[in-house]
C-alpha cells in the first residue's frame, strides 16, 4: 500500500487543444480514498489514466510510493484499473477473467493460490455461482462486479476506479458502495476513484478533489468541501438539493462580509420562521421524498429550495417567512469570501 | 414498433390499392395461400436448377448412362461406378493434388493474411491506401489473373522469372514454373495465394478491429506482456473470424477450376489436375456420365462432411 503524488501534471491530447488535465498537484496518502468529482470533460478520467500510465503526461511528475513512475509503462506501476465499460475478456470465463492478473509470468503463483484468491474475491462480490459462466453471459451488474473483482484479486499499490458503479441499478450501487468502503477499510487500500455521483463521493471518500476544465479547484475532506467550499463552482457540486444562490439583499442575515456579490444558502442556512420576523415568501411546490420534503419557494421573484419534515403542515400556495443564518458569501468572481 | 393497428392500416391500404381484376381472382385465398404464392417462383427455380440436378446426378451415378449416346439408353448397374471410382489410381492421384493445393494455399494464406491484417491494423499514415491496394487482386476475374500469370511465369520475358533469377542469382530462363513437374504444383499455389490472401486479410482485419481498445488497456494494467496479449486476447478473439474465412476459402479451393485451367489445364502431365478438372474431363471429354456422376457425389459428400465437422469445431471455438 502506498502514497500517490501528482506534481504539476499537464496533459493535452493534441498540441492545439486546451489541456485535458492542467497543472494538477495532489497527494493521496497511504490507505486514503480520494474521489475526483466534476462534470463531464473536467479531466477526471484523464487524471486516472495518467496515474495508470495509459496516457503519458506532457509535463509534471507522478509518484507512487515515492517512486517516479511518470515514464513507466502501466504494467510496471503496480496499479489496477476498473474501467467504466465492463472491460472483461469476452472469450474467457468469469474464473479466467478473475485469474488473468494472477497468471502474469511476472508474478507467477501456484494454481491453488490462484484458486484461493479467485474464490475469495468471488465470494466477496457474491458471484461464486457464476465462475464457470462466460463473461458475456452475465448481467450488467455481474459484469461490473467481475471487473471490480479483477482489480481486487491483486494487491497493488493503488486501485484506480473510473465510475465503477455508474452502470448499476440503485440498489446494487448502494450495496457495492458499502462493500467497496468495507474492502478498502479491511485491505487498507489506497484508492483513487472517479465519479459524478455526489452520494458516492460523500460517503466513501476520505478526500474529495473537485476538477473544473482540467484544473483541480479544491482538494479536501468531504466535510471541508461541503461546508467550506472555495468557490460557487465547488459549492454547487455537493448538496441535495443544490445550494441556493441569492442576491445579497434578498434575505436578512447578520453575517454578510463586505464585497459579497452573491449569497450561497444551503437548506440548513435557511430558517422558516414561525413568528413574524424575516422576509415573506410563498410555497410554490412540495416534493415529498418519504423521509423529508423539498419545499420550492418563491421570495421576491427568486426561486429557492428548502427542506422540511416529511409531515410538514405547509401546503402549496402557503405564505411563509424566511431568514438566513450564517450563509456562505461569494465575491463577484465566484470566489468564496472568508471572514 | 409495428402494432396490430398499424398492421391493419397497412393491410387496408394494400387492399384498396389492389386492382379489381386481381382482387376478384385472389379474393378467396387464405393468407397462407397468398404467402405460398409469393415464394413459389423462388422455390420453383431452386427445385429446377439445384435440387432436381442433384437428385438426377445421384440417379445417374448408379447407371452406365453416356450423355453423348443418350439415344442408346442405359441400364441400372448398382454401385459399380462407385467401386470403379474408389479403385481408380488416377482419382486418388487427383485427390492428392487437390489436397496439396488446399492445404498449402490455406496455410500460407492464413499466415500471410493474418500478418498483413496485423500490420494494417496499426493506425499509420496511408493505411487505407494500402488496404485498397492489397485488396485489388481479389477483385479481378480468375480468368484474367490466370491469363496474365502465364505471362509473368514466362521463362524468357516473365517478370516472375526475372525477379527470382535476379535475387537467386540464377538464369531467369533456366526454370519453367508452369512446365516443370516439380514446380507447377507450387506455381498454382503461388497464384491462388496472390489472388486470395487479401480475402483472409480482410476478414482478419475485421476480427482485429472488433477487439475494443480497452481490453488491451485492461490487459496492460493486468501486467500482460505484448506476447501474452497476442496469444491470450488477439488470437482467441480473431480465431472465429479466421476459421470462417478458411472454411469459405477451403470449400472454394476444393472446387478450384477456372484459375488452374487457365494456368496449366492440369499439366504438365497431370501434376496439377485437381479433382474438378479431372471431373470435367471424365464428364465432358470422355463422356463417362455415370462414372463422373459417382465421382461428383463422392466429392460432394466429402466436402459436405468435412465442412460439417469443421463448423462444429468453429462453434466450439466461438462458445469457448
Amino acid at each position: 500500500m502506498s502514497e500517490v503524488r501528482l506534481e504539476g501534471v499537464t496533459k493535452r491530447y493534441t498540441p492545439a487543444a486546451s489541456a485535458a488535465v492542467d497543472d494538477v498537484s495532489l497527494t493521496l496518502t497511504d490507505g486514503g480514498f480520494a474521489v475526483l468529482l466534476g462534470p463531464t470533460g473536467a479531466g477526471k478520467t484523464t487524471t486516472l489514466r495518467l496515474v495508470a500510465g495509459l496516457e503519458k503526461a506532457d509535463s509534471g511528475r507522478i509518484f507512487i510510493d515515492d517512486r517516479d513512475v511518470t515514464q513507466e509503462a502501466p504494467s510496471t506501476r503496480d496499479v489496477t484499473f476498473v474501467f467504466q465499460q465492463y472491460s472483461l475478456y469476452p472469450h474467457l470465463t468469469v474464473y479466467d477473467n478473475l485469474a488473468f492478473p494472477l497468471r502474469s509470468p511476472a508474478r507467477r503463483q501456484s494454481k491453488s493460490e490462484v484458486e484461493k484468491r479467485v474464490t475469495r474475491v468471488a465470494e466477496m462480490l457474491r458471484i461464486p455461482h457464476k465462475l464457470k459462466n462466460k463473461a458475456t453471459q452475465l448481467s450488467g451488474g455481474e459484469m461490473q462486479r467481475v471487473a471490480i473483482g479483477r482489480a481486487l484479486v491483486r494487491s497493488p499499490s493503488v486501485y484506480l476506479m473510473d465510475e465503477p458503479l455508474s452502470s448499476l441499478d440503485a440498489k446494487l450501487r448502494a450495496e457495492l458502495r458499502l462493500e467497496l468502503k468495507r474492502i478498502q477499510h479491511d485491505l487498507g487500500a489506497t484508492i483513487l476513484y472517479v465519479t459524478h455521483d455526489q452520494v458516492e463521493a460523500m460517503t466513501m471518500a476520505s478526500r474529495i478533489g473537485v476538477l473544473s476544465e482540467g484544473k483541480l479547484v479544491q482538494f479536501g475532506t468531504p466535510r471541508q468541501i461541503y461546508e467550506d467550499p472555495d468557490s460557487i463552482y465547488v459549492a454547487e457540486r455537493l448538496g441535495t438539493p443544490q445550494i441556493n444562490l441569492l442576491p445579497v439583499d434578498l434575505l436578512p442575515s447578520g453575517a454578510i462580509l463586505p464585497g459579497t456579490a452573491r449569497i450561497g444558502a444551503r437548506t440548513e442556512h435557511l430558517r422558516i420562521e414561525a413568528d413574524g420576523s424575516g422576509v415573506e415568501g410563498r410555497v410554490v411546490r412540495i416534493e415529498h421524498l418519504g423521509d423529508q420534503s423539498h419545499l420550492h419557494l418563491e421570495v421576491a421573484g427568486h426561486a429557492l429550495t428548502a427542506l422540511a419534515d416529511a409531515h410538514t403542515p405547509l401546503a402549496e400556495g402557503a405564505a411563509i417567512r424566511l431568514t438566513l443564518s450564517e450563509p456562505l458569501c461569494f465575491g463577484s468572481d465566484g470566489r468564496r469570501l472568508r471572514a | 414498433m409495428t402494432t396490430p393497428s398499424t398492421l391493419d392500416k397497412v393491410a387496408d391500404r394494400a387492399a384498396r390499392a389492389t386492382p379489381d381484376s386481381v382482387a376478384r381472382r385472389i379474393g378467396g385465398l387464405s393468407d397462407k395461400a397468398v404467402a405460398w404464392l409469393f415464394i413459389a417462383p423462388t422455390i420453383t427455380l431452386l427445385l429446377a436448377i439445384n435440387i432436381f440436378p442433384l437428385i438426377w446426378t445421384v440417379y445417374l451415378s448408379f447407371t452406365n448412362y453416356k450423355a453423348n449416346r443418350s439415344a442408346r439408353g442405359f441400364q441400372w448397374i448398382g454401385t459399380r461406378n462407385y467401386e470403379r471410382v474408389l479403385n481408380d489410381s488416377d482419382i486418388w492421384h487427383t485427390l492428392q493434388v487437390t489436397a496439396h493445393f488446399v492445404v498449402w494455399t490455406m496455410s500460407i494464406q492464413v499466415i500471410l493474411g493474418f500478418g498483413l491484417a496485423w500490420l494494417l491494423n496499426r493506425q499509420f499514415k496511408g493505411h487505407s491506401f494500402w488496404t485498397t491496394l492489397i485488396l485489388l487482386p481479389m477483385m479481378l476475374s480468375p480468368a484474367v489473373v490466370g491469363n496474365f500469370w502465364t505471362f509473368l511465369y514466362q521463362p524468357q520475358i516473365g517478370l516472375f522469372n526475372y525477379v527470382i533469377g535476379f535475387f537467386a542469382g540464377i538464369d531467369a530462363s533456366s526454370f519453367e514454373m508452369l512446365g516443370s513437374v516439380t514446380l507447377a504444383p507450387w506455381a498454382i499455389v503461388i497464384v491462388d495465394t496472390w489472388m486470395w490472401t487479401p480475402y483472409l486479410m480482410l476478414i482478419c482485419l475485421a476480427g482485429l478491429r472488433s477487439i475494443p481498445d480497452y481490453i488491451y488497456e485492461a490487459a496492460e494494467v493486468d501486467r500482460a506482456s505484448a506476447w501474452r496479449q497476442f496469444w491470450s486476447i488477439t488470437v482467441p478473439m480473431v480465431l472465429p473470424f479466421l476459421m470462417l474465412a478458411v472454411l469459405f476459402r477451403a470449400i472454394e479451393n476444393f472446387k478450384m477450376f477456372d484459375l488452374v485451367v487457365e494456368l496449366t489445364s492440369g499439366g504438365p502431365g497431370s501434376v496439377t489436375e485437381l479433382a474438378s478438372i479431372n471431373l470435367k474431363r471424365e464428364a465432358f471429354e470422355k463422356w463417362r456420365t455415370g462414372y463422373s456422376s459417382a465421382f461428383a457425389i463422392i466429392l460432394f459428400v466429402t466436402v459436405f462432411g468435412a465442412a460439417n465437422i469443421y463448423v462444429k469445431a468453429l462453434n466450439r471455438v466461438k462458445q469457448r
